[in-house]
């Protein structure tokens, strides 16, 4: 048994993983690289006919030579409205290919129809982010294997540094045309950015985009350009736009949310970043939504303009371009048809891979440009440690995405959350899963007030001399946990096995933590 | 400070738990019109739980009761006075003898859970032309009455008009109860504005009533919270200036002066007033500073 | 016992930190079965409440209590117990 720095029993030796010694987490920048990228099999096209379209899906799959026990990878810009994941393991299986292991960058409840694919033996082996059902059936122990998490950053850091070899990438393509020219700003299933897709083109042996939207030769713009790709091949569809973007973002209008809001975004308003050039990262959730429009009054009051916002972009960053308040934003995701629209007509508008936004071993990830970052959590504990991957009831049930990412690379890192989820405390004493260390979180926000990192001295002091009208209460983190536990009582333990169901890695590839099988 | 009082629906765990969070004033928790009539009696039994746990903030805790023509008034004075409440909200007061039933009731409850007699205050709806009328006799009629309040349906229906946003129906009234709360030295707090994602409705109604001299509102939902203190708060020049004129009149306490002047200006004592009440509203000056 | 003398009581609702408990009786013995959100992590305490609260009003005779939990604190999974059980034991069915 080893220890990590975050104090979490992990085992030296993980069946189905590997050796855990000599990559155990002992830092958020402990671990640094060395040596030389990997890198795929070098392969040309003919001189005389540069159209790679092979039929449809199983056609491709074949052409691209996918045989048992091979790594495939899937990227989740279609998100809960893709058909390409479940069409090419269909077609896997049907092929009589087994032994898969399947490396998506996140996988949602759309996604359970492999379920039955995973109990035959196609799919032996998931890297990635699992949501809802699948999460719960590995929890369950429905999986040989242990999944891996990675962030949104350590993906392709994996990719690069050799720790995940491609076989074959199937990239899902809102348009394509016959070259093998990709972008996602077009089409049925347009949902703008593809950046999780970038390195998985550039590092995988195979290259096969699937779209149902073939294009004439050249398209423009082109996110992905042929160069990467081998193979194009044609379906009826990729996926449900209804499932793809959502509607039009409302700010919620639920009380306690805007409460929570309120008090982070005067916690950033106190900081010393707020000021003309500030960046952020917000995402999509109901709180940071609405701190996204509380910051915004904020800024028109004190006449402050921010240099870009990053991440998961929605129609509120658009407007928010629109209104001159954000100058350019920096688009991993989508979220919605405005800024779908927005990226396909805007320069401002920056489609940027996955690599470019959150990887630590690069030369210079997106997050570490990043002001202020605001995070959800399931649990947070006395260390400020945080937990996104595993319920309440010990379940795994979400990725990490890139919560570690900008968590590490942003000067202000804020986890806005609700101290209670019904009876269940968001804050406790130890969470039952280390995702995010302490180390890199700044503050809590909860709507009893701002919990401030004991480190961040100054944060606490920025906040006490901010203007009485604008008050923001400070709760230390043991009177927050103390309040959660009078009110909620103490939570009955989680049981579990020791066998290791999934092993969470920090985005440099260290062990941080291990989710165990759940007892039945 | 009774800027706001905001109501909580008995049967609903969520908004009694939390209510306080949001920081109003006061808190009304109702076990009249938005708990049906099946639901009295767990409703009973849940506030009388959230009022023993007692975790309200800062907030001054009320409860409104079933009006005194129902059968569940004095099962509700009974269980919520024995909790130790601020005060009670009645509605459809009509006549200082309601008020009487009413304080005869309380004052057993009392005695009962060993409650100091005439702790528990009163704040009378008056929902009736005859109560709004009666109004004065009704503020005078116990010590116990600590606020009286216009209400809005019933009152509107009494009137034989209905509610609107510019609230003609009610203006004659609210002038009327402002000036029957101060001859009678209670305080004046406002209805409800039930409109509530019309935050630019509720800042002009507001400001109506802020300027006839009322001492609050009542508000139903947690965002009109901050657009009703924003009403009355004052602004930081309004602060600033009082400031002055606080500090002038204490100076010259001090220095055991009659009058005090400011910028070679003599000021008056409603003015210095005045002034401490706007301190005591930015929350400078505590309530027993007010002089 | 014939069918006739079997009673269902319900108080409390499935919204956002409520739970909706029903007393059901006679049965043999106490029988207490709880669900829903807060059941993994706090099975035991809730089964200690509804314990606490039927001793309190006296209840020595056989029913069954489900509880379909929504996030309810102790204190609102009291009163709802309580306000089911006088519902049932004062025959007010609903």
């Amino acid at each position: 048994m080893e220890r990590s720095a975050v104090n979490r029993e992990i085992p030296s030796h993980i069946e189905g993983y590997g050796d855990v010694a000599g990559r155990l987490y002992e830092g958020a920048f402990a671990r640094t690289p060395s040596g030389y990228r990997s890198g795929p099999r070098i392969r040309s096209s003919s001189p005389h006919d540069g159209s790679k379209l092979t039929g449809g899906v199983k056609e491709a799959i074949m052409a691209a030579g996918v045989k048992s026990g091979m790594t495939l990878s899937f990227h989740h810009h279609l998100r809960g409205g893709d058909h390409v994941v479940n069409g090419v393991i269909q077609a896997c299986a049907e092929l009589g290919i087994t032994d898969l292991t399947i490396f998506p960058t996140a996988l949602f409840d759309v996604h359970k129809d492999i379920i039955p694919y995973i109990k035959s033996g196609v799919v032996s082996r998931i890297m990635g982010s699992v949501n809802g059902a699948i999460g719960r059936l590995v929890s369950e122990g429905g999986l040989s294997s242990p999944v891996v998490l990675r962030s949104h950053g350590g993906r392709p850091r994996a990719v690069i540094s050799g720790d995940v070899h491609i076989d074959a990438a199937f990239i899902a393509a809102p348009a394509a045309d016959r070259a093998g020219n990709i972008s996602g700003q077009m089409g049925r299933s347009a949902c703008g950015s593809i950046g999780y897709a970038f390195t998985d083109a550039e590092y995988a042996d195979v290259v096969v985009a699937i779209t149902d939207n073939l294009q004439s030769y050249p398209i423009s713009p082109i996110s992905i350009p042929g160069v990467y790709v081998d193979l194009v091949a044609v379906t009826d569809s990729i996926g449900d736009p209804a499932g793809i973007v959502s509607g039009t973002t409302k700010v919620t209008r639920d009380p306690i949310r805007l409460l929570i809001a309120k008090y982070a975004s005067r916690l950033i308003e106190a900081s010393p970043y707020f000021m003309d050039g500030i960046s952020f990262q917000t995402g999509a959730g109901g709180i940071p939504l609405a701190v996204t429009a509380f910051l915004k009054e904020a800024m028109k009051r004190r006449d402050i303009r921010a240099s870009f916002g990053l991440g998961g972009i929605t129609g509120y960053f658009v407007d928010m371009m629109k209104e001159g308040l954000i100058q350019k934003l920096m688009d991993v995701q989508s979220f919605d048809l405005e800024a779908v629209r927005s990226i396909a007509s805007n320069p401002s508008h920056i489609e940027i891979s996955a690599d470019w936004y959150a990887n630590p071993w690069n030369c210079g990830a997106a997050v570490n440009m990043l002001d202020v970052v605001i995070l959800g959590a399931t649990e947070i504990d006395m260390d400020f440690n945080v937990n996104v991957c595993t319920e309440a009831d010990g379940a795994l049930l979400h990725g990490i995405g890139g919560h570690q990412d900008t968590a590490a690379g942003a000067k202000l890192t804020i986890i806005a959350q609700p101290l209670t989820r019904g009876r269940i405390p968001c804050v406790v004493d130890k969470v039952h899963t280390v995702t995010t260390p302490g180390e890199v979180v700044d503050a809590i926000v909860t709507e009893f007030g701002v919990t401030v990192n004991p480190r961040r001295t100054d944060l606490m002091d920025a906040c006490a001399d901010f203007a009485v009208s604008r008050r923001i209460p400070l709760i230390p983190i043991d009177e927050l946990a103390e309040r959660a536990k009078k009110m909620c009582g103490v939570m009955e333990p989680i049981r579990t096995s020791d066998r290791v169901a999934a092993v969470v890695e920090w985005r440099d590839g260290s062990v941080i933590d291990v989710i165990r099988q759940l007892e039945k | 400070m009774r800027r706001t009082m905001l109501y909580l629906p008995g049967s609903n765990p969520n908004m009694l738990l939390r209510g306080h969070l949001f920081e109003p004033d006061g808190l009304v928790i109702d076990l009249e019109d938005s708990v049906s009539a099946g639901e009295k009696d767990s409703a009973r039994v849940l506030v009388r739980e959230v009022l023993r746990r007692g975790e309200f903030g800062a907030c001054e805790v009320t409860v409104r009761i079933n009006s005194t023509d129902t059968e569940y008034w004095r099962k509700d004075v009974e269980v919520v006075v024995s909790c130790g409440v601020s005060g009670l909200r009645v509605p459809k007061v009509e006549s200082p003898q309601t008020v009487k039933d009413m304080d005869e009731e309380i004052s057993r409850a009392e005695e009962k859970s060993g409650i100091p007699r005439g702790s528990t205050k009163l704040f009378c709806l008056l929902e009736s032309a005859l109560g709004v009328w009666n109004a004065y006799d009704i503020a005078k009629s116990s010590p116990r009455v600590t606020a009286i309040i216009p209400g809005g349906e019933d009152l509107a229906a009494d009137l034989r008009t209905s509610r609107s946003k510019e609230g003609a129906e009610l203006e004659w009234i609210r002038r009327m109860i402002i000036v029957a709360a101060r001859a009678a030295g209670v305080d004046a707090l406002d209805t409800v504005f039930p409109y509530v994602n019309d935050d630019e409705g509720l800042e002009r109604e507001t400001g109506f009533v802020k300027q006839l001299g009322y001492d609050g509102k009542s508000v139903v939902h947690p965002n009109q919270i901050a657009v009703v203190h924003s009403v009355f708060d004052p602004t930081e020049r309004e602060t600033a200036a009082a400031k002055r004129i606080v500090d002038a009149a204490s100076d010259a306490e001090a220095r055991g002066l009659g009058a005090v002047s400011l910028d070679g200006r003599m000021i008056d004592a409603p003015v210095i007033r005045r002034a401490r009440f706007t301190l005591m509203r930015a929350g400078l000056l505590s309530d027993g500073q007010r002089g | 016992m014939t069918m006739l003398d079997s009673r269902t009581a319900q108080a409390g609702t499935l919204e956002s930190m409520d739970c909706l408990v029903t007393v059901t009786g006679p049965a043999d013995g106490r029988v207490i079965e709880i669900s829903g959100s807060s059941a993994p992590r706090f099975k035991i305490s809730m089964e200690r409440r509804v314990n606490d609260v039927l001793d309190s009003l006296g209840c020595d005779s056989g029913v069954r209590v489900a509880v379909q939990d929504n996030g309810a604190l102790d204190i609102v999974l009291g009163a709802r117990v309580e306000a089911a059980f006088v519902r049932y034991r004062e025959g007010d069915v609903r």
